[in-house]
């Protein structure tokens, strides 16, 4: 992974990202250590506490069927965690030129019964 | 195995037959067992990597990203349908053009992939050698096997090419990709001096063909321009001159710094002299006999491609010709979007991909089948993607002209804006990749709606306006008479302007870039600024490069940096 997208500052807060090794999908850890399609369930760390926890997420990886495993800053606000970097709010919010394209955008839509 | 296609060949495009099927039915399987044992956890990321790039497929932003390699830009309508099909089962409903005349689909996912490469084969099609450090899809000029000035057929030759360099065992792991374009005319449609070779070819003394020559131009972080190795080569030293650049270049290239690997950095570190005898000496000491290229291969590589059986011209010039009178919309878009074709009757067609305010090369499902019927029904079933990212239909009677610009109107596809300042090339940027340090879309769609007047389009003329995300220049910024570079400012888009550049014209010319990185609006407020100099400034019929290159940069610069 692209160490710019890791950088952190030595005070603030980070939560953490991967992509889903089948479909590439973007999903943040949880407090439940569940991974979730929606930043707002992240788990905020401290950044003087985030190395153990990616360090081992990084190691069961392979396990969890995810890849590319690292930490994003972020700003906490009223309606969750928010990425300093614009790169990062646009994976979290999906493609500015696709507002239908959010993380709620399903692959295969519910078929309402006949 | 006999190595003899079915007919009818499908016009202006290689036929396939069993053996090269059968190869492509090994591929998919060998990748279906790569992907399932990458899913079982047999093989970790870091193995898995480098198959699936050598597959197409990369990991983006928000998804895996798989790009089809497209031959030198040539579809069937078949093929069209396949990539529609992609699209609407297996991605988000649309695909995005290159430049590179491939195509890219932005939402797959892994576990589809072998399915989706099985599709794509059914339809003689991979997508092989669209990524990695080997001879990446040669591109060539997409009016090929119908401009009027056309010398030869380049699709023809970049075929051969594109079987000689395929999986050639030497060239697997070059230091780094390498990039071959191809013209079979005197006018530079395919920018073959931002290429690491570049071919012009034209009719030679005995009247079989000659290439000029050009190598280690590129774009990029150091954009540089491709200077001339050969001004006469002949045909049948095409492969073994070329395999000689190759091998000079495995065995000099670095691989020591990514970022100094390109062929554009060994021509400049040896200069072009030294480099220029060191694939001589290659060459001469090479088993030429091995290596020719007879004339007899060439016919039959050329016998495997289907050509047009064209109508008598008759009425339809006349036709048009009342037509474009009686419908000015119509006319301005003939003015445009039509190229001169060498078969009477008959003209090429360039289809905007680039509506008001659209997304550059996005092109959804519906408007694929739409494009491939119409090739069906005007075009002998034949498209080719351009490397500004739009299509093009080879040979359409003039007379048909009218009633296809009406179905291109009502689909979204008839904006007459080829070659003007809404043209933009735009690469995906920060919106999908996972390189990019500013977002390339949302700025071209602003530019778009700024200037989508047609009449001041028209006012303003012939302008190329090129968009990166990133250094990387996939957008070919540098190569935009006005270019726009998206940087990182601390985590914040920002975008730098260069001028001056250009790619088409007997002056090709690297952009150079005027100051300081703006916001996203305020670029686009100081291009409006910049062309509204050039109205200013410019003589009775000088074109804005042309302004550009006797004012210099400076007028344009204060412009750009006025604030109001
Ligand atoms: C989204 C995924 C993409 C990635 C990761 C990517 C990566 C890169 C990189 C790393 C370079 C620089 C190579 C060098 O200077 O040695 C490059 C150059 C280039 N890419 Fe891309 N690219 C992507 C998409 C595209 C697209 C969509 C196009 C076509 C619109 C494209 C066409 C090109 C071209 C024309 C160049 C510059 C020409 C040259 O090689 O000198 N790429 N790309
Ligand atoms: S120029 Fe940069 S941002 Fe644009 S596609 Fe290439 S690598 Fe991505």
């Amino acid at each position: 992974m692209d160490r710019r997208n890791n950088r952190r500052d030595a005070e603030g807060s980070s939560v953490i990202t991967a992509n889903r090794l089948l479909d590439g999908r973007i999903v943040w850890l949880a407090a439940d250590g569940e991974w979730s399609p929606f930043i707002r369930h992240a788990h905020v760390y401290s950044n003087a506490d985030i190395e153990d926890a990616l360090k081992q997420q990084i190691a069961s990886a392979q396990d969890n069927e995810l890849v590319g495993v690292y930490g994003v800053q972020v700003t906490v606000t009223a309606s969750g965690p928010v990425p300093i970097t614009s790169r990062e709010r646009i994976r979290a919010g999906g493609p500015s030129v696709h507002p239908d394209f959010t993380p709620e955008w399903q692959e295969h839509p519910a078929v309402s019964p006949a | 195995m006999s190595h003899a296609p079915h007919s009818p060949l499908p016009v202006g495009h290689y036929a396939y037959d069993e053996v090269d099927r059968t190869f492509l039915k090994q591929r998919v399987a060998q990748f279906r067992d790569q992907v399932e044992r990458r899913i079982s956890g047999a093989l970790t990321e870091e193995e898995f990597k480098p198959l699936r790039l050598m597959n197409g497929l990369y990991l983006q932003l928000h998804a895996y990203m798989l790009r089809v390699a497209i031959p030198y830009g040539i579809l069937n309508s078949g093929q069209m349908r396949a990539l529609a099909q992609i699209a609407q089962r297996y991605d988000r409903d649309y695909g995005h053009f290159t430049t590179r005349q491939n195509i890219q689909f932005n939402w797959i996912r892994l576990e589809d992939t072998p399915d989706i490469l099985a599709l794509l084969a059914d339809a003689d099609m991979h997508a092989i050698q669209t990524s990695g450090n080997c001879i990446r899809n040669v591109t060539a000029d997409q009016f090929a096997g119908a401009a009027a000035d056309e010398v030869l057929d380049p699709r023809v030759h970049a075929e051969i090419l594109r079987q000689w360099s395929t999986l050639h065992p030497e060239f697997t792991f070059l230091p780094r990709k390498f990039k071959i374009a191809i013209s079979g005319s005197p006018q530079d449609r395919v920018a073959a001096r931002f290429h690491d070779i570049g071919l012009m070819a034209r009719n030679g003394e005995n009247g079989r063909p000659v290439f000029e020559v050009y190598v280690g131009g590129g774009l990029g972080r150091t954009p540089i321009v491709g200077v001339k190795l050969r001004d006469d080569l002949p045909e049948e030293d095409l492969i073994a001159y070329l395999e000689a650049i190759l091998r000079v270049y495995n065995e000099f290239g670095r691989r020591d710094n990514i970022y100094k690997a390109r062929i554009k950095i060994l021509v400049q570190a040896l200069g072009v002299d030294e480099f220029r005898d060191r694939v001589n000496a290659e060459f001469v000491a090479m088993d030429r006999a091995r290596y020719r290229l007879d004339e007899r291969i060439v016919a039959a590589i050329r016998a495997r491609f289907g050509v047009p059986d064209f109508d008598p011209a008759g009425q339809a010039a006349e036709k048009l010709a009342q037509q474009r009178k009686a419908d000015r919309a119509f006319d301005f878009w003939v003015r445009t979007n039509t190229h001169a074709h060498k078969q009477p009757g008959y003209v090429s067609v360039t289809i905007s991909c680039k509506p008001a305010g659209g997304i550059p090369g996005d092109v959804t499902s519906s408007q694929m089948n739409l494009l491939a019927d119409l090739a069906d029904q005007l075009s002998f079933g034949e498209l080719r993607i351009t490397h500004l990212q739009n299509v093009v239909l080879g040979h359409v009677r003039q007379d048909k002209l009218y009633g296809l610009w009406q179905t291109l109107e009502q689909n979204g596809l008839g904006t007459a804006n080829v070659g003007f300042i809404t043209d933009i090339v735009a690469c995906p940027g920060l919106d999908y990749c996972a390189l990019a340090n500013a977002r390339s879309i949302p700025i071209a769609q602003k530019l778009s709606e700024r200037f989508a007047s047609p009449d001041l389009q028209r006012e303003i003329g012939p302008l190329r306006l090129n968009i990166s995300g990133c250094i990387n220049a996939c957008g070919h910024h540098h190569a935009g008479h006005i270019g726009i570079l998206g940087v990182d400012k601390r985590g914040e888009e920002a975008f730098q302007i260069t001028l001056g550049g250009a790619a088409d014209q007997d002056t090709v010319s690297i952009g150079q870039i005027i100051g300081a990185a703006m916001s996203e609006d305020e670029t686009v407020d100081a291009i409006a600024r910049i062309i509204d100099t050039y109205l200013a400034r410019r003589t009775a019929g000088e074109q804005f490069i042309e302004t550009c290159r006797r004012l210099g940069t400076a007028p344009f610069k204060d412009a750009a940096y006025a604030t109001a």
